[in-house]
């Protein structure tokens, strides 16, 4: 029985009911799982389908052996999977300290735990704990997004592109805490077009392209494939 | 009366007015924020607020509280089912279509209290107080008790948006509800318990009203513009906005009284909208 378990999913918007034509994944407990491939592949419709946004219109989502498919984003959320979307992951007009209550909304009896947690980890938000989330930089914020995330006490966490538009240095910082929280037991599926340092934190990676699995493999391994360099990182 | 004293007078008179009017700025304002669309049947549950303080007040001899208390909920409750069967099944077609349709909801709902009480004008019970009369300034009794009454409303819904859980989930809803429900808060739950209040809010906005004149369907009607034009000033869906839009409409329509006829007051509201959209397309308090 895998942790996370998506087999032959199809799923798409609409008209476009077909823009992951098939495609599986697993995560097992306390692994970095990279997802990759070329824009318009289909990586956050697979992000989106595993947390509720989308729902397939056939095959398999499974965690901890329980269907999860078709389950409202909130009850995904409840059972442990929790959704840090690329774009408008917070809420600009609350305060820190309110997204991350909001983030806790499903596990008030832990809020205290998780809140001196969380500040204890990145101190930069207790420091601005006050200001709306929308005074935060593109960092921050991404920070703040994760934060949110913790605060329910996840056993699963789906990223998408979380250090799209960061410096150099704020990527850096933002991969060193995706390691960090995987040291305190949480899995971690996340979407990168930062390829090869994706892969560096990562135990396996799948490329995905135009809806379908593509490539899959240990990190380390597909880092020295000498295609997957070629395609990703641009080299001859 | 000295003009100075003249000129105090009418914003002494447009802060209490207007105070009265902010109460269903506030309610418009609220429901546009969560459902992000334009309600203008909030004018039929101003009405539905008038009839109920009457019901309670002239017909079952209750304290205006009670008034307050009753047209708050009863408007509350035609403002869920009414937004359930009118307009929620209308909101996957655009906010254009639902705020027509509002308009539509509102002609139903005051033809049902026509057909319900009839055309003849209804008034509280209350009793009539002589003038304040405070360093040259007249104010009314029941004027002041309304912008207290007023004043409390709104001190409660900013209690509860700013203090409570609830209060946070209706922001953060209002904010972005698909990462609301991501985050474990019932958008569509919300989006009701938001439309209760303001509709609850609009009726308590109608029980001042009728503190102050004659009850009749049209009761809000007469008094939507003015209430959109505060709610646009304020930023649609900034509640604080809200408020401060509802003053200064308050204020300029009784100022209006020194330069134009008072059949041209109304005016003052499609002024204001103009002012707004052309100098503060997000609200005079900038940003929400
Ligand atoms: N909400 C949507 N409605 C319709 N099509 C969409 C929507 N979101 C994404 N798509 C389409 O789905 C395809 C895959 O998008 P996406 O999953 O965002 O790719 P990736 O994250 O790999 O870049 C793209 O062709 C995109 O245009
Ligand atoms: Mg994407």
């Amino acid at each position: 029985m895998s942790f996370l378990r998506v087999e032959d999913v199809v799923a798409g918007y609409g008209a476009h009911d077909e823009i992951l034509k098939q495609v599986g994944i697993s995560v097992e407990p306390g692994e970095i799982v990279s997802i990759l491939g070329p824009n318009g592949a289909g990586k956050s419709t697979l992000l989106k389908t595993i947390a509720g946004l989308v729902a397939p219109r056939s095959g398999t989502v499974e965690f901890i052996g329980g269907s999860i498919a078709g389950l409202r984003p909130r009850e995904v959320s409840r059972r442990g999977v929790v959704f840090v979307p690329q774009e408008n992951n917070i809420f600009p007009s609350l305060t820190i300290e309110e997204n991350l209550e909001i983030g806790g909304h499903l596990a008030k009896a832990e809020y205290r735990e998780h809140l001196a947690k969380v500040y204890d980890r990145m101190p930069d938000l207790a420091a601005r704990r006050r200001l709306p989330g929308g005074a935060l930089s593109g960092g921050q914020r991404q920070l703040l997004a994760m934060a949110m995330a913790l605060m329910v006490g996840p056993r699963l966490m789906l990223l998408d592109e979380p250090t799209a538009g960061l410096s150099p240095t704020a990527a850096d910082d933002l991969f060193g805490m995706v390691s960090a929280i995987r040291h305190d037991g949480v899995a971690i599926a996340m979407v990168e077009q930062n390829a090869l340092r994706s892969l560096m934190v990562s135990d396996r990676a799948y490329i995905l392209v135009d809806g379908r699995n593509a490539r899959s493999g240990a990190a380390r391994e597909l880092a020295q494939d000498a295609d997957i360099r070629r395609i990703f990182l641009g080299e001859a | 009366m000295e003009p100075v004293n003249d000129i105090a007078q009418l914003v002494v008179n447009g802060l209490m007015s207007g105070a009265i009017l902010a109460v269903p700025a506030i309610a418009f304002s609220l429901i546009f924020a969560v459902l992000q669309v334009s309600n203008f049947s909030v004018a039929a549950h101003i009405a539905l607020g008038a009839y109920a303080a009457y019901v309670v007040n002239t017909v079952l001899g209750l304290p205006i509280v009670a008034a307050v208390a009753i047209a708050f909920v009863a408007a509350g409750v035609v403002g869920v089912a009414s937004d359930h069967l009118a307009l929620k099944p209308l909101r996957r077609h655009g906010p254009i279509t639902v705020a027509i349709a509002s308009m539509a909801l509102n002609l139903v709902l005051e033809n049902m209290l026509r057909f319900g009480f009839g055309n003849t004008v209804q008034a509280l019970n209350i009793p009539v107080y002589r003038d304040w009369v405070l360093g040259g300034l007249h104010i009314a009794p029941q004027q002041f008790y309304n912008f207290l009454i007023a004043a409390a409303v709104m001190v409660a819904l900013f209690c509860l948006l700013a203090f409570t859980s609830i209060g946070k989930a209706m922001r953060a809803v209002a904010d972005n509800p698909v990462l609301a429900d991501i985050k474990g808060i019932d958008p569509e739950f919300i989006s009701r318990l938001a439309v209760f209040i303001g509709m609850g809010l609009a009726g308590i906005g109608g029980v001042l009203i009728a503190l102050d004149a004659a009850i009749e369907p049209t009761v809000g009607f007469r008094v939507i513009l003015p209430i959109f034009a505060a709610a646009v000033l304020g930023g649609l869906g900034n509640v604080a906005g809200a408020v401060a839009g509802a003053l200064l409409v308050g204020v300029a329509e009784e100022l209006s009284l020194l330069v134009l006829p008072v059949a041209y007051r109304s005016a003052i509201g499609f002024f204001a909208i103009i002012i707004a959209l052309l100098f503060f397309p997000r609200g005079i308090l900038g940003k929400r």
